[in-house]
């Protein structure tokens, strides 16, 4: 579904490179964690495959379901199925919870020629959609994020998430910032969102997260590159070990960290 | 050799002369002095620092008459511009000029007097208080328009009445052949303890040049309690110049939100001043505007007793080659301690071209207050605009909603639902014309 090829990244306008020769293939049904100390590029990536303008593609290709996606908006990348819940949720004052999802979801919708939902429909829908993070339908009308506690953002997202369907969701630090009934509740939702035609990629700084959701794989990125791939166990390694073990792979390439 | 500087005279200057004659003594006397205020003032330039942003050229490359010399068109379907809440309490000024037949002034609470101001000047609280509100020296604007006015807007709510109709002030400005001053007028003294809820309205229905010169006197007595809704949608080559002042007594509350469309300048000088402790007040504005439009807001909170408390928040949305200026003045006198005062300017620039001069200028000569203020230009945050877009929004959407919401704020507080909602939908076509503007660019 995903596959990114040897992509070299650096911010717009600025010579430094973040991204230095990422490789990474999800397929169908998977759900990938990729880990790394601050500063390693693993939020620069799940931008960039958001389409974040910020950032500027020097090398390299981003497939999604064999098509690049490197000349796209990230509208048009949200209507092919792309999702990003944001590490840090931006507050959009005046527009409610409501609207902004029924608004993405029959645009979505609408471009993967699926039937738009009138109001009372999508009230329906979104219901069940609601329980599923345990969130109060209060918030449905609400401004986006206006006033939410950390907790109440990140949970947001994952209901966000359940609403639009996407095929490929990139959750960046989902579990920063939620206690630990708040991580139960999450996870339950993400684990309940995932199935064999979808994919999610987990991007976290800790293992806490991959207690409630088992990766099939797990990679570690270190300055700017994934430096080693394994399955679930390569996380509790990390946890008992640190990253420094690793240190000697991100420079063989004979690139600093 | 230095040359003597000789001052042109200004098209008020010059349109004075035409001044009729009035039998009534409050008038006569009001044009007497105005007169002579006039004629002492001078038009402002941009050597004046008060007018140094101001380009006045709107005014000075403009020749004006009196309305009886414009060739003034009819105005057609002017109840468009009507209030559903306010359908026995309109008063409806064409071009300055009360007109009975479209205004509606019936079933209102005992104790409230509505009407046109040229019946009401033998009134004790006329002669009291007209023209002996504003506080407007140097200027030439006040002067003008009491030199001329004969009608305007007279508001009288004795002790304890309560309007529950909002009372709407519906000043609307014609086509016409020549280019004209309007000179609307309001005067509403609000004795103790009563309550009303006001709404001005200044709209251009064509596409002309005139200029207004709206002036307002409000006396707030002991409790009294005004909510003051302006919206200032003259057509987008008019002039707009407005003067409204608020006295407030003890325990007084005066909120005042002013919405700024339309003019091609405006300036806008509204004034509050405390004549006793425990008072609040706010004066709001927000200005959303485009093109070549200039739009001016010189405010200044007076305060002279101590606990008073006031706000003002300014927000503005400039795109095109548009220009706003804001200088918001904060007085607070010796003696006024325990001042509770906030203000913010706030400026969204949508592009390249706009211009945005803001000057907050507090004046404390007290010791224990507090006074925020604040005064930020920016643009629309780049992480919400991808925010929206990650979520299936194009840009041109995305830009849109954000501006919506920027602008908001300031008309969640205005009372009266039609008014309310219509400001909505006029929020909503600027950021949609707005974003359609910058696809074409």
């Amino acid at each position: 579904m995903l596959e990114i090829k040897n992509l070299h990244v650096s911010v717009e306008g600025e010579d430094t490179p973040i991204l230095k020769g990422v490789n990474l293939k999800v397929n169908k049904g998977e759900i990938h964690a990729i880990m790394g100390p601050n500063g390693s590029g693993k939020s620069t990536l799940s931008k960039v495959v958001a389409g974040h303008p910020e950032y500027e593609i020097t090398g390299g290709d981003i497939l999604f379901n064999g098509e690049s996606i490197l000349e796209l908006d990230p509208d048009e990348r949200a209507h092919m199925g792309i999702f990003l819940a944001f590490q840090y949720p931006v507050e959009v004052p005046g527009v409610t919870n409501m609207t902004l999802l029924r608004e993405s979801y029959n645009t979505i919708a609408a471009s993967r020629g699926r039937d738009e939902m009138d109001p009372l429909e999508f009230e329906d829908y979104i219901r069940e959609k609601i329980d599923m993070v345990e969130m109060n339908p209060e918030f449905l009308e609400r401004s986006v994020n206006t006033g939410f506690s950390g907790g109440e953002k990140k949970r947001n997202e994952i209901f966000q998430m359940a609403v639009l369907q996407p095929q490929l969701s990139f959750l960046d630090e989902t579990d920063s910032g939620l206690d630990i009934d708040a991580l139960r509740v999450v996870s339950d939702g993400i684990n309940k969102l995932h199935n064999e035609n979808n994919c999610i990629v987990l991007v976290t700084h800790y293992q806490r997260l991959l207690n409630y959701i088992k990766p099939d794989f797990v990679h570690v990125m270190m300055g700017g590159k994934i430096v080693k791939s394994g399955d679930s166990t390569l996380a509790l390694k990390l946890e008992e070990n640190g990253y420094e073990w690793l240190e000697a792979y991100a420079s063989t390439n004979g690139e600093e960290k | 050799m230095a040359a003597e500087t000789l001052t042109e005279n200004s098209i008020l200057h010059n349109l004075a002369s035409e001044v009729e004659q009035t039998g009534h003594k409050v008038l006569s006397a009001i044009r007497n002095e105005s007169m002579l205020a006039l004629n002492k003032n001078t038009f402002p330039t941009r050597k004046d620092e008060a007018w140094r942003f101001t380009d006045l050229r709107a005014i000075t490359r403009n020749d004006f008459v009196l309305p009886a010399n414009a060739g003034i068109k009819a105005v057609t379907n002017p109840s468009d511009y009507f209030l559903p809440e306010a359908k026995n309490s309109r008063l409806v000024f064409i071009n300055g000029k009360f007109d009975a037949a479209l205004s509606s002034v019936a079933e209102l609470s005992a104790g409230v007097t509505v009407g046109n101001l040229s019946d009401h000047l033998d009134h004790p609280s006329v002669s009291a208080n007209l023209n002996k509100l504003q506080n407007y020296d140097d200027d030439v604007f006040v002067p003008f328009n009491s030199l001329f006015f004969t009608d305007g807007a007279f508001i009288h709510l004795k002790k304890n009445a309560e309007e529950k109709a909002p009372i709407h002030i519906l000043n609307l400005y014609t086509d016409s052949d020549n280019a004209f001053i309007a000179v609307p007028r309001v005067l509403a003294v609000i004795e103790e303890g009563a309550r009303a809820t006001i709404v001005e309205d200044h709209i251009g229905v064509g596409n002309n040049l005139y200029m207004t010169i709206p002036v307002s006197e409000f006396k707030l007595h002991e409790s009294a309690h005004i909510h003051h809704a302006r919206t200032i949608r003259d057509n987008i080559n008019a002039v707009h110049m407005s003067r409204p002042i608020a006295y407030l007594a003890k325990n007084a509350e005066y909120h005042s939100y002013t919405i700024t469309l339309g003019a091609k300048l405006s300036r806008n000088e509204p004034r509050v001043i405390q004549e006793a402790e425990e008072v609040d007040f706010t004066l709001d504005g927000l200005v959303l505007i485009d093109g070549e439009q200039i739009a001016d807001t010189h405010s200044l909170m007076d305060h002279r007793f101590s606990f008073a408390k006031s706000h003002q928040l300014h927000k503005v949305v400039v795109n095109g080659a548009a220009h706003s200026i804001f200088n918001g003045k904060i007085f607070v006198r010796r003696d006024a301690q325990k001042i509770d005062s906030f203000q913010e300017n706030r400026n969204l620039l949508l592009s390249r071209d706009g211009l945005v001069n803001t000057k907050p200028q507090l004046e404390i000569f007290a010791d224990d207050v507090l006074c925020s203020h604040g005064a930020t230009i920016g643009q629309l945050d780049p992480e919400e605009v991808f925010y929206l877009q990650s979520r299936g929004m194009t840009e041109e959407k995305a830009k849109e909603v954000l501006t919506y919401a920027y602008a908001l704020e300031t008309i969640e507080n205005i009372e009266v639902e039609s008014v309310h909602k219509l400001l909505i939908e006029e929020v909503k076509r600027y950021t949609k014309a707005n974003s359609k503007a910058k696809i074409k660019a």
